[in-house]
């Protein structure tokens, strides 16, 4: 769920798939039996027989499994007629896939509930402009422009479920502003995600007005709700964009990302599903965001441009965040929103690897024991002046 | 056989021993299935490939055996004749070689004749008419003409009457042009297209002399194989240097040589004339060499009642290779010349994958007839699949698709390409849910124009989808055996086609059929590509460049260093993107003179020589 969960990366983004896409490609994707073992770590110590999942529409990602690993739900711009993402379910064994949101508006951010196979998701179909809006979108389009990628914090957008045998979508939250990037505690009961409705629900000084304006996402905070819609409540209060957050496999903690004021920055961070004891586990003083945890709850994947601007790769942390990050992908062009397959032999992320216009979402053998010796043979986290208070 | 399974293990760890019990019986069954399938793989190619079959040349023995062996697997999978058919055997007619019959060309003034005979001489070109003709002559320069689509303006009949006349013009192109003229020059070169143009223009014959300025100079043009049923409506045929002279002693103040020279800039204001004071009789025979080829295609019937948009779902295959090389496409090294072709690559392994294929399809719902096609005729250039479309027996308009799969036997690091994928936007839904349980790393290519019968499905506008593993180096050579083939692979490939052409077989509607634009002009054909390098690219991976699976041994590439792995980013000065850049940067060098190429290796730049030479 997490091109969404960041606005100011979307034109970077943009950036970076159009830069790889062209030129920069010239490095071959490090399955190639190009760099010699002295070169150091490739992606192939990690990730084996990578190959690319989705093929549809003009982009896909957010590929998240449910607990038997059997299902993937993602979304995609796949829908004739619609130009934005919409949801969709992937059997994993047969190959067959159905649309199971309204095929009408924005959607995005889907995850299964433990125990029952309902689908959370945000959308926007209620909206009654959804369907203007589409046209002007693909009008746009044909037109030959490209608009630079970028999610507009939509505040019609709320958090609805699909109930596992069909049927209406029940909605889940009604607060104006952005309600997202939605998943669920493993026994199914809680849902952490995403809100701006704080920027909507009382007056805002003219400073904040103006934030509104060119930065709204700098009001989302994480928040948490019963699965039934019920007993929602904020659980950070931190200027900067929280977003993304997702149960540890124990159920113990929350994993999320925390923006800077100025949207320039990200960290992942930890906290108790009541909001206390907040933690930063990564300090690259880049972009690091997008983290879930392994099922093994040993360590978190994440995404971060570290290493440049325009090249985001995927990177493991110890869950304390006690390690120096160790990188997992060595493939130029965009590299993130990483989720295992519950059994934690399989890595899904998005990619823009085959050179495409939109990324794609990836399958690979995820080596569990490789990322362990190399988490244990990192360097120990230098801390610098950025760290959270909260952690010490 | 044994009751367990090979590869299980002695001793079972617990946990997945219970696992393994808790499975439902057909899942513990499907390694055993897959590992019966690639024996049947293994069967087919090892068969087909085998000394016996001789190189599965079209309408020799060595094709009979492969129909006979093949004619019965089909038989046994229940496919069965065509409606209207009698058998599974679909004989086509093809020139399988030409050679001249005794050409003769008469010289002749007000008071002399004289008469020039022999191959070295004077021979008639491949695709000429049989007959003679006789007429005053015009010199037509290099007789190219270039569309008005083309880079610059360039005929060399302007200004011309060549009505009625005999056109000599030079083979080749201009000689001292820069490369991106050179390239466009190359694509309107073809013989054919010359012997078009000529024709167009009222002559009554085109006589070809390579200029002394060009490779091979003086030389005739060699008979060529040209698959053509009938020639190309012109009397054609090229002469030896020594004649023309002869001719040009007609000219005043103006050899052959010099004529040459003032057209190798490219200049097109520099005009042709007529020679005066001569007549030039061209008695032309070519003898065709008429053999039969067969095709196998049959039926695999529906088993789903119900209406649907177009009834039938096409899969496909060709059978025939190169026999022993002698057509002229085999990449035998010295050594090698002369021996069976084997062809377990190309294509025993497509074949073999089809059988596969419709052996899978056989137990499964399908809602369309699934139309089983074993092409021969591939290697002379896509014969016996155009037969097929031509003689009609299925209109191409009844087909809701078409899956080819040529070259699939060698699969390296999971990969395979998927070609033809601009001919339908139903493509990467279909192959998306396909490869699910399969896993294959597959790459996608747009442009159906391959050479391989997906071309013929893809110009009859059947939506039409091509599976490949890539070239490699024992393409076309003897050496392509059944032991070299991955079938383990192999086997997966046939399944993710299986898994493809049933979801067309099951769809309510047929798929869309979107024209793609053909990359490059017709205009040229083999003959106008003359520089032979000796690069193997590499169709499976998508980089910025042309990355080389291998380099044939003791070419141009080979003798330069290239290697395996090597990335081409440049070559003659020209940056290069994709197999197209390449191509056209071939079509621009002069053979023997060297090219810097830039290339990558192990992320290093680096830049060497090549020196390309003349493909035979």
């Amino acid at each position: 769920m997490n091109v969404q969960r960041f606005s100011y990366l979307a034109t970077t983004l943009l950036v970076a798939f159009g830069a790889f896409a062209s030129g920069a490609q010239s490095q071959s994707p490090t399955q190639s039996p190009t760099p010699s073992p002295s070169e150091g770590p490739t992606e192939s110590d990690y990730l084996t027989r990578v190959r690319r999942l989705t093929f549809e529409g003009r982009r896909a990602g957010e590929g998240y499994f449910s607990p038997d690993g059997r299902i993937m739900v993602f979304q995609s711009e796949r829908e004739s007629g619609n130009p934005f993402y919409q949801i969709y379910e992937l059997d994993m064994e047969t190959g067959e896939g159905a649309r199971i949101s309204p095929g009408v508006g924005k959607t995005t951010c889907p995850f299964v509930r433990p125990g029952t196979g309902d689908v959370q998701y945000a959308s926007t179909h209620l909206d009654p402009q959804s369907e203007e809006l589409q046209r002007a979108e693909l009008e746009l389009r044909a037109s030959g422009q490209e608009r630079r990628y970028s999610w507009d914090y939509d505040p019609h957008m709320d958090i609805f479920v699909a109930p596992a045998g069909g049927g209406e979508p029940l909605r889940l939250t009604d607060a104006w502003g952005y309600d997202a990037e939605g998943s669920y505690s493993p026994d199914g009961e809680w849902i952490v995600f995403s809100s701006m409705r704080h920027a909507y629900d009382h007056e805002l000084d003219p400073e904040d007005l103006a934030r509104l304006e060119v930065n709204p996402s700098y009001f989302a905070e994480i928040y948490l709700m019963r699965a039934d819609g019920s007993e929602q409540r904020r659980l950070t209060d931190a200027p900067g964009y929280d977003g993304g957050p997702f149960f540890f496999p124990d159920g113990s903690r929350i994993i999320w990302r925390r923006f800077d004021e100025e949207g320039l920055t990200a960290n992942v961070y930890s906290m108790k599903p009541d909001g206390s004891d907040q933690r930063q586990l990564t300090d690259f003083g880049a972009m690091s965001w997008a983290p879930y945890v392994h099922p093994s709850g040993a360590y978190v994947f994440f995404a971060s441009n570290k290493l440049g601007f325009g090249n985001f790769e995927i990177f493991i942390v110890d869950v304390e965040g006690t390690k120096e990050p160790v990188r997992v992908t060595f493939t130029d062009g965009f590299d993130g929103l990483p989720v295992p397959t519950p059994d934690g032999q399989q890595l899904a992320w998005t990619s823009t690897r085959h050179a495409g216009e939109g990324g794609q979402i990836y399958l690979g053998r995820w080596n569990h024991a490789a990322a362990l010796a190399a988490l244990e043979a990192a360097p120990p986290r230098v801390h610098n002046s950025t760290e959270n208070p909260a952690h010490d | 056989m044994t009751s367990l399974p090979p590869k299980l293990p002695a001793r079972l760890p617990v946990k997945l021993a219970v696992l393994a019990l808790a499975v439902p019986a057909v899942l513990a069954l499907l390694p055993t299935a897959a590992e019966a399938s690639q024996e049947s793989l293994r069967r087919h190619v090892t068969y087909l490939a085998s000394d016996a079959l001789d190189g599965r040349l079209t309408g020799t023995d060595g094709e009979a055996r492969a129909r006979d062996y093949l004619v019965a697997q089909l038989d046994e999978l229940g496919v069965e004749p065509l409606p209207g058919a009698e058998g599974l055997v679909h004989p086509f007619e093809f020139t399988a070689g030409t050679k001249d019959a005794g050409s003769v060309l008469t010289l002749a003034t007000d008071s002399t004749e004289e008469v020039f005979t022999g191959s070295e001489t004077f021979q008639a070109l491949s695709l000429s008419d049989n007959g003679s003709v006789t007429g005053e002559v015009v010199f037509a320069g290099y007789g190219l003409v270039l569309p008005e689509s083309a880079e610059f303006g360039y005929d060399s009949y302007a200004g011309l009457d060549v009505e009625g006349k005999i056109v000599v013009a030079l083979r080749y192109f201009p000689e001292a042009v820069d490369q991106e003229t050179r390239a466009a020059f190359s694509r309107y070169s073809g013989l054919r297209f010359r012997a078009l143009q000529a024709r167009e223009r009222g002559a009554k014959g085109l006589l070809l002399v390579t200029g002394p300025n060009s490779p091979n100079a003086g030389e005739t043009i060699a008979m060529s194989f040209d698959s053509a049923i009938a020639g190309s409506g012109i009397i054609a045929a090229s002469a030896s240097g020594e004649v023309g002279d002869r001719l040009f002693s007609f000219v005043s103040g103006k050899t052959l040589a010099e004529s040459q020279t003032a057209l190798d800039d490219g200049n097109p204001h520099v005009a042709g004339f007529a020679i005066p004071g001569v007549r030039l009789t061209l008695d032309v025979r070519v003898e065709r060499e008429r053999r039969v080829g067969h095709n196998l295609v049959g039926v695999l019937p529906r088993n789903v009642a119900g209406e649907v948009d177009k009834p039938y779902v096409m899969i496909g295959a060709h059978y025939d290779h190169l026999g022993r090389g002698g057509g002229g496409n085999s990449l035998a090294r010295k050594e090698e010349v002369g021996g069976i072709h084997h062809g377990a690559d190309d294509n025993a392994s497509g074949v073999a994958a089809v059988l596969e294929m419709v052996s899978g399809l056989a137990a499964m719902e399908r809602r369309r007839d699934v139309i089983v096609a074993l092409w021969s005729g591939e290697e002379l250039g896509v014969l016996g699949s155009n037969a097929f479309v031509e003689e009609g027996t299925i209109a191409a308009a009844d087909l809701a698709a078409y899956v080819n799969l040529d070259m699939v036997g060698r699969a390296r690091d999971n990969k395979v390409a998927l070609r033809a994928m601009g001919s339908s936007s139903i493509w990467p839904e279909v192959v998306e849910r396909a490869n699910v349980p399969v896993g294959l790393d597959l790459t996608e290519g747009e442009d159906p124009y391959l050479p391989t019968d997906t071309l013929t499905l893809n110009q009859a506008e059947v939506p039409s989808i091509d599976l490949f593993t890539g070239a490699h180096e024992d393409y076309h050579r003897p050496t392509d055996t059944a032991d070299l083939i991955n079938y383990e692979d192999l086997e997966r490939i046939a399944r993710f086609g299986t898994l493809v052409a049933a979801n067309v077989i099951n769809r309510d509607a047929a798929p869309d059929f979107l024209k793609v634009e053909p990359r490059t002009d017709s205009g040229g054909d083999r003959d106008s590509v003359r520089a032979f390098t000796g690069t193997i690219p590499d169709y499976t991976t998508e980089v910025e460049g042309l990355l080389l699976s291998g380099v044939i041994a003791g070419g141009p590439a080979d003798e330069a260093g290239l290697q395996e792995g090597d990335v081409i980013v440049e070559f003659g000065g020209q940056k290069i993107a994709n197999i197209y850049d390449y191509t056209y940067a071939l079509d621009a060098v002069k053979i023997g003179e060297p090219v810097l190429v830039v290339l990558e290796r192990d992320g290093e730049r680096m830049e060497v020589t090549i020196t390309p030479r003349a493909r035979d």
